[in-house]
């Protein structure tokens, strides 16, 4: 099988600081170094397994806290686990922290060229595509204007269309999609459609069972970092709503 | 504690064989951060370029009157003398203040999957270094009014430059990594860089200095660098290659200590958020 993306056992653990931990030097030499020892450590995910095979959509559901943007940032290479692997083959395309990155003095022709190549392109690719990039933007009048003259909106669909135009095998898609208004919402929609079309593997998290069932091809539900179903979308959601009432 | 450092020890792997990133990626990536922090360091304007000259020739025209007065004797060419360390000593401080925060103040980047963290403070240190080079003409405008010959020991000026950049960028990666855990790393890195700035022999000569204080000056790695330079620009020699050669292999022990521990804390950098 040629899948984009397996993981296998993954387990995450995070440690948990007094409140009080110093952060600067200052604060050491006041109160000592006791309080930089953690205090304790829980596991936000562990013993996570699955796979996603090309052009599909898996959907990870889970409540707050269940550890959905912990594997998302670990897939996404953020982070260490403790155990278990992470493979992924391709290039990876990320939904994630957007609109942060550019420079306000920069114009956006330049905040585009450098944020091309911080998504994993080359020269040549971001070149090819810039001009798509800014008509999928709707931003061709400004793209010579300094980003600090951008509306917040502007910001977020350059960031936005910066994001889905770097050719990914693995796209991982948080659920905060809401972008600019409807007509620019439903043309990302299509975007990701035509990517996944494509051959596109997405992972979308979401706390959303209605945006599971609609959006996914499968999907797992984390509880405590723990995946407690791994089923059909319609089964997975069917699930959660009951854990929920 | 102990049971916290065996995990540590089974961390787990991660594969991306196909499709790595290239290495022409990471090269286009590199000139394309370097190329925006020139931009934003110069406002795209080649008075820009002049404007950031400015600091240090206000530093050498007060030094030239402060010192070149009082100290006795006095030392030969001293507005190139001065100008030369100024110049080598504002790459070494500009590089390592603006590291110190690369791993706090780049968030943004160090979030996105496959970014390169490590790349930041090279980037600093090569905006540095190309600053540096830009105040190479007025640095021999004056040698030329001081009367100094140019001569063929200036080709070894590349064999210097590198041994600074390894310099710089191995204390970087440390400064980086601790900053994450103390915050005010920079601000305590200011206060040590201006007590360093007076003990590097900027506008003094360290031969000059009477034992016992002069063994532990001659410790701090910048004094030869600095020694380094005038030797090559100013008396047209070698430089000493003994002193060159000890702080090489220095950085060489230190880079990849300070690469590991940069690369640790960005880690827990995004993890403690």
């Amino acid at each position: 099988m040629s899948e984009v993306l397996i993981v296998e056992g993954l387990g995450k653990r995070f440690r948990r600081y007094h409140t009080y931990r110093p952060r600067t030097f200052m604060q050491v030499a006041l109160s000592g170094l006791k309080k930089m020892q953690p205090l304790d450590s829980f596991w936000a995910l562990r013993e996570v397994s699955f796979a996603v095979l090309p052009g599909e959509v898996l959907g990870v559901l889970g409540r707050n806290g269940s550890g959905k943007s912990t594997l998302l940032r670990l897939i996404g290479g953020v982070g260490r686990a403790e155990e278990g692997k992470i493979w992924v083959n391709g290039r990876i395309g990320a939904l994630l922290d957007m609109g942060a990155g550019f420079h306000n003095d920069l114009t956006g022709r330049e905040n585009l060229n450098v944020s091309g190549l911080i998504a994993g392109l080359s020269k040549q690719q971001v070149r090819e595509k810039f001009d798509t990039i800014v008509e999928f933007a709707e931003i061709e009048d400004f793209i010579d204007s300094p980003m600090r003259t951008y509306s917040s909106g502007m910001r977020m669909r350059l960031a936005f269309s910066i994001a889905i135009h770097n050719d990914p095998d693995l796209l991982l898609v948080d659920e905060h999609l809401s972008v600019g208004d409807i007509g620019f919402q439903t043309k990302c929609m299509n975007r990701i459609e035509a990517m996944r079309a494509g051959g596109c593997a997405i992972v979308l998290i979401s706390q959303s069972p209605d945006q599971i069932e609609t959006v996914c091809d499968r999907a797992i539900l984390l509880n405590q970092g723990k995946i407690v179903a791994h089923d059909l979308p319609a089964k997975v959601a069917a699930r959660y709503r009951d854990s929920q009432n | 504690m102990p049971k916290s450092k065996r995990y540590h020890r089974q961390t787990a792997q991660r594969t991306q064989k196909i499709n790595q990133p290239a290495l022409n990626q990471r090269i286009d990536l590199f000139t394309g951060l370097v190329d925006r922090s020139l931009k934003l360091l110069y406002n795209r304007s080649m008075l820009g370029i002049a404007w950031t000259l400015i600091k240090p020739l206000m530093q050498l025209i007060v030094f030239a009157i402060v010192f070149g007065s009082i100290l006795e004797g006095g030392i030969p060419r001293y507005a190139s003398f001065i100008f030369s360390g100024l110049i080598a000593w504002t790459w070494f401080q500009t590089s390592l203040t603006e590291s110190a925060g690369s791993i706090v103040q780049n968030d943004v980047l160090i979030r996105q999957p496959g970014f390169p963290v490590a790349i930041l403070p090279i980037v600093t240190v090569t905006t540095g270094l190309i600053h540096f080079l830009f105040s190479f003409p007025i640095l021999i405008l004056f040698l030329i009014i001081d009367g100094a010959r140019l001569t063929p020991v200036l080709l070894l000026l590349p064999i210097i430059l590198t041994i600074q950049a390894a310099l710089i960028t191995s204390f970087a990666y440390v400064l980086a990594a601790i900053n994450v855990a103390f915050r005010d790393t920079q601000h305590t890195l200011n206060v040590l860089l201006q007590m360093l700035f007076y003990l590097s022999g900027i506008f003094y000569e360290v031969d000059s200095i009477s034992e016992p204080y002069r063994t532990i000056v001659v410790l701090n790695p910048m004094v030869h660098i600095i020694n380094a330079y005038r030797a090559v620009f100013i008396e047209g020699v070698q430089p000493d290659w003994m002193a060159l050669g000890a702080i090489a292999l220095l950085s060489a022990a230190l880079l990849p200590i300070g690469y590991a521990i940069f690369q640790h804390q960005s880690f827990r950098f995004v993890e403690d958020l």
